[in-house]
């Protein structure tokens, strides 16, 4: 393959493939990255704290019942 | 692009078991051998250590194949995996003779009295945990893994 055979298939990829317009971001998306690093975790809703009470206060109650739960975890 | 989302789900689902089996066994031979408790240990393990993690992995990726079309909440869907284990746990703790039924309750481990009345909260606490670790837990490693 000698420099014009080169230069020919370098052409021919060219032609063959679209040109790239477009492909950047439409806007900056670093302010949304660090908005979104920085994001406080939100807090579990009420149900959730009242179901884990629940299973604290069942436990408490009832401990013979652990070693059973702990069977199906 | 998004490579291998179910080897990622199935990682993510078995984490919590395994995270806790240790956890457990811990406590099993503190009260078998320390505090001399007859618990049949080595027979009662074999379910939460054989069959609990696989199930929770191939749970999570069922909630990953399936939730585009379901929309149901990851913590609803892991609600449902006890409706699976608990017949599937007692089957298997009646078979190796670690679970008996009496008149008015169950025996777990020759030692653990359950009256039948007590059957029910037991089932919805077990509900409630699951609910819980699967929302909070197994949500946030999906999230990390990049499957949620």
């Amino acid at each position: 393959m000698n420099a014009h055979d080169e230069e020919r298939i370098t052409q021919l990829l060219k032609d063959s493939l679209p040109p790239i317009s477009d492909a950047g971001p439409q806007r900056d998306l670093w302010p949304y990255l660090l908005q979104r690093l920085c994001a406080q975790p939100t807090a579990p809703p009420w149900f959730d704290w009242a179901l884990a009470g629940g299973l604290a206060v069942f436990s408490v109650a009832l401990p013979a019942t652990i070693p059973v739960l702990l069977y199906y975890l | 692009m998004n490579p291998h989302p179910y080897l990622r789900a199935f990682l993510a689902g078995a984490f919590v078991p395994t995270l806790v089996l240790p956890l457990m066994l811990t406590g099993f031979i503190v009260a078998r051998l320390v505090l001399q408790f007859p618990f049949p240990i080595e027979r009662g393990i074999v379910f939460p250590m054989a069959l609990v993690p696989s199930l929770w992995a191939l749970w999570n990726m069922l909630w990953l194949g399936s939730h585009q079309r379901t929309h149901l909440a990851l913590g609803t869907h892991g609600a449902l995996l006890p409706l699976l284990l608990l017949p599937a746990g007692a089957l298997l703790a009646s078979c190796l003779g670690i679970l008996s039924a009496g008149l008015s309750g169950v025996t777990w481990f020759h030692t653990l009295y359950l009256p039948y009345l007590l059957i029910a909260p037991c089932f919805l606490a077990v509900l409630a945990a699951y609910y819980l670790l699967w929302k909070h837990i197994v949500g946030f490693l999906n999230r990390t893994l990049g499957i949620a």
